[in-house]
């Protein structure tokens, strides 16, 4: 009978005890992303998706995040909007409330996130997009939405400022852009910058993202002969823009983008019609940015080629910066899995007070949630590569320009 | 001026263009009465046949454009056999729910295998043009635009003057009185969506040296190529070729003159006045039921 109790005892002892083992040696901060895994925008959500990945992947292999000498695991779980704004709230509540993630990571594309923000300022998680940078996203209010980029007004900076060291400069200029959120602000801001720079627009359009033949469009922009041609795109817009120009044979002196060409199917798809194109970027592996976890620009771009057989655009390595500010807030906070709405709180406040130096460069987040310190940074595909053309003490190359005409093209 | 005939030019160009891709939907609704939501998805494997010989192989996508057709073609074939033919007579709503099954298993298949991915066709002479006087003329387009007439008036000889094209018309008109006839309903329906599918996947094989090709395309291709039958006749095949023409110059005046907001509201704008007026199409010869 003794024996009896005292198994009993044993038995009770380990029922209260070996889940709570179990549990300690799997607690992991579960972290939920939503991204356009398929739709318009499938390719660029897809890249948000490995910059995510390469991030998780290289904190696991540490063992995760230190917090108080201790390394908890991330596993993030992704779910594909579709490229539909509507899907990516619903994403976001059902990560808040159905998965109860302990963090959510931003989203791709300034419309769907636009969407899913009320959800999760609502639910008080922190979001940090490297994917999304719409003026109209900081201009809410909210305390918890947080974006590496600069503002998407401001992001095309260095595609309208790499006209003052050009030569002959540029005198006009057209722009055009579809019609979503970013792409649209792009226009307005490469119209702000046209006008400080004293170039003249001859040309304003923005058309439906669901345009399909660019070519009459083109047709109007190559009777107004502009100089430059300045283009609010995304990857499908950019390569769409690329195929009519040479089909309506127009080659503007430059043509720029906000977006699309520093995604590396932007060349491989193009092949030799890619040259001379210019491209806004907040990165690129040749400058001075480095930090404990990744190491240097360069070092980053050596190891997601390795990883992924292919270089980083710069929003992937605007989103690792983001996961990677989180993650240290999250350790300097001493925060552990399960997270509650408390931890998120306080995560929110360390978001907005830190100051970061990353391989991404530096993150300090502004009121409204941007960030305030940015580089406007041009690059111009040059015999295939991306060249950091702009500003001028951070250039590989000169720019090429101008743009030699489609005829002469070899 | 010059803008003006440019615009006439690029509006014919695309206009030949939407109608090498809606002809196999006005022969499929022509003589099955199927709405077929997949047409797009026919487009898109033809445009990712004539993709993979030319990434893949080498192929240059003109000499690749049997293998869309084959390929797209035989897809069509067995879809038909297997699924369509067991809904083919069934109430309109079944059809539509069938094919737009079809839709979905395609591009998600579409997606699986060859990723979200932006792919374009280009060889040393795409986009590459001529001029004629001011005017610029691209020729990948210009060859579309001249083998979707090839193709319209192929189709309408075939469908007048060879044995098969008349049984197919005898199926389409009154299927029980060609059932008696001899004729075998379900191979011709077959044969006609595989035939319809064929010529799509050529419009795709075309289509992919111009335009940036991906797994989900398919579904505003459809829309466009349903707008085009409407607008020339549901099931009369030069409809096809007349309402993608009309179409194509309309949307190119719309976004030289007004904007290229206004080119895309136009296609539907235009369904809508059509519905309403005019429901046979343009000329008067299609199908309403």
């Amino acid at each position: 009978m003794r024996y009896v109790k005292a198994l009993l005892f044993i038995g009770i002892v380990a029922g209260f005890l070996v889940p709570s083992v179990l549990c300690a040696q799997s607690a992991k901060f579960r972290i939920g992303c939503e991204l356009p895994l398929t739709g318009v925008f499938g390719k660029d959500g897809n890249l948000v998706k490995d910059a995510y990945t390469f991030w998780a992947d290289t904190i696991n292999a540490t063992g995760g995040i230190n917090v108080k000498g201790k390394k908890y695991p991330v596993e993030i779980v992704f779910f594909d909007d579709k490229s539909d704004k509507a899907e990516s709230a619903k994403l976001v509540e059902r990560m808040a409330t159905v998965e109860k993630v302990d963090l959510i990571l931003g989203g791709f594309g300034s419309d769907s996130v636009f969407a899913a923000t009320p959800i999760s300022e609502k639910y008080k998680y922190p979001m940090i997009s490297g994917g999304a940078s719409s003026n109209k996203l900081f201009e809410r209010g909210f305390k918890y939405y947080f974006s590496t980029l600069g503002k998407a007004t401001e992001e095309v900076r260095g595609c309208v400022e790499i006209a003052t060291i050009l030569n002959p400069k540029p005198k006009t200029a057209a722009i055009i852009g579809a019609d979503v959120l970013f792409s649209a602000l792009a226009c307005e801001g490469y119209r702000s910058y046209l006008k400080k720079a004293g170039i003249e627009e001859v040309y304003w359009e923005l058309f439906p993202i669901s345009l399909d033949d660019y070519n009459s469009m083109m047709f109007k922009v190559k009777a107004k002969n502009p100089d430059m041609v300045l283009v609010g795109s995304h990857l499908k817009v950019a390569l769409s823009v690329m195929k009519s120009l040479k089909e309506v044979d127009f080659a503007p002196k430059l043509v720029a983008f906000s977006y699309g060409p520093t995604v590396p199917d932007f060349v491989k798809s193009l092949g030799k019609d890619a040259e001379y194109v210019v491209a806004a970027a907040e990165w690129a592996p040749n400058m001075p940015y480095k930090d404990a976890v990744f190491g240097t620009a360069k070092q980053l771009n050596d190891n997601y080629f390795k990883r992924f057989q292919r270089y980083p655009d710069y929003v992937e390595v605007a989103s690792i910066g983001g996961a990677l500010v989180q993650q240290w807030c999250i350790e300097k906070l001493g925060l552990v899995p399960p997270l509650k709405e408390a931890d998120r709180v306080k995560l929110m406040e360390e978001l907005h007070n830190g100051d970061w130096n990353t391989v991404y460069g530096r993150i300090k987040f502004g009121a409204d949630g941007a960030n305030v310190d940015h580089p406007p940074i041009a690059v111009q595909v040059q015999n295939g590569k991306l060249t950091t053309v702009f500003p001028k003490d951070a250039a590989e190359q000169p720019v090429m320009y101008p743009a030699k005409p489609w005829k002469e093209r070899k | 001026m010059s803008l003006f005939v440019q615009a006439l030019v690029t509006g014919l160009l695309m206009g030949g263009v939407y109608a090498a891709y809606s002809s196999g939907f006005s022969l499929i609704f022509g003589v099955m009465n199927i709405v077929n939501i997949f047409h797009g998805e026919l487009i898109m494997i033809g445009a990712f046949s004539t993709y993979w010989m030319f990434s893949l192989y080498n192929i240059d996508p003109f000499l690749a454009l049997p293998v869309s057709i084959v390929s797209v073609g035989v897809i069509g074939y067995i879809v038909q056999r297997v699924l369509i033919n067991r809904v083919v007579e069934a109430p309109p709503m079944i059809s539509y729910l069938c094919t737009f099954g079809v839709h979905l298993i395609l591009s998600n298949l579409a997606l699986l295998l060859w990723s979200a991915d932006f792919r374009t066709v280009t060889t040393s002479y795409s986009g590459v043009g001529f001029g004629v006087g001011p005017i610029t003329i691209p020729i990948a387009r210009l060859v579309t635009f001249l083998i979707a007439i090839a193709t319209t008036y192929g189709l309408y000889l075939f469908l007048e003057k060879a044995r098969f094209g008349k049984a197919i018309r005898a199926a389409s008109q009154d299927k029980e009185m060609a059932r008696l006839l001899g004729i075998d309903i379900k191979k011709v329906y077959a044969l006609t969506f595989g035939l319809g599918a064929a010529i799509t996947g050529l419009a795709g094989g075309l289509l992919s040296t111009y335009f940036v090709i991906y797994p989900q395309m398919g579904l505003p291709y459809t829309i466009i190529a349903f707008c085009v039958v409407v607008l020339g006749g549901m099931g009369y095949i030069p409809g096809a070729l007349l309402g993608g023409l009309l179409l194509g110059i309309l949307q190119s005046l719309t976004a030289t003159y007004l904007n290229s907001g206004l080119s895309v509201a136009i296609t539907f704008i235009l369904l809508f006045i059509i519905l309403i007026a005019k429901p046979q199409g343009i000329v008067g010869k299609g199908i309403v039921e």
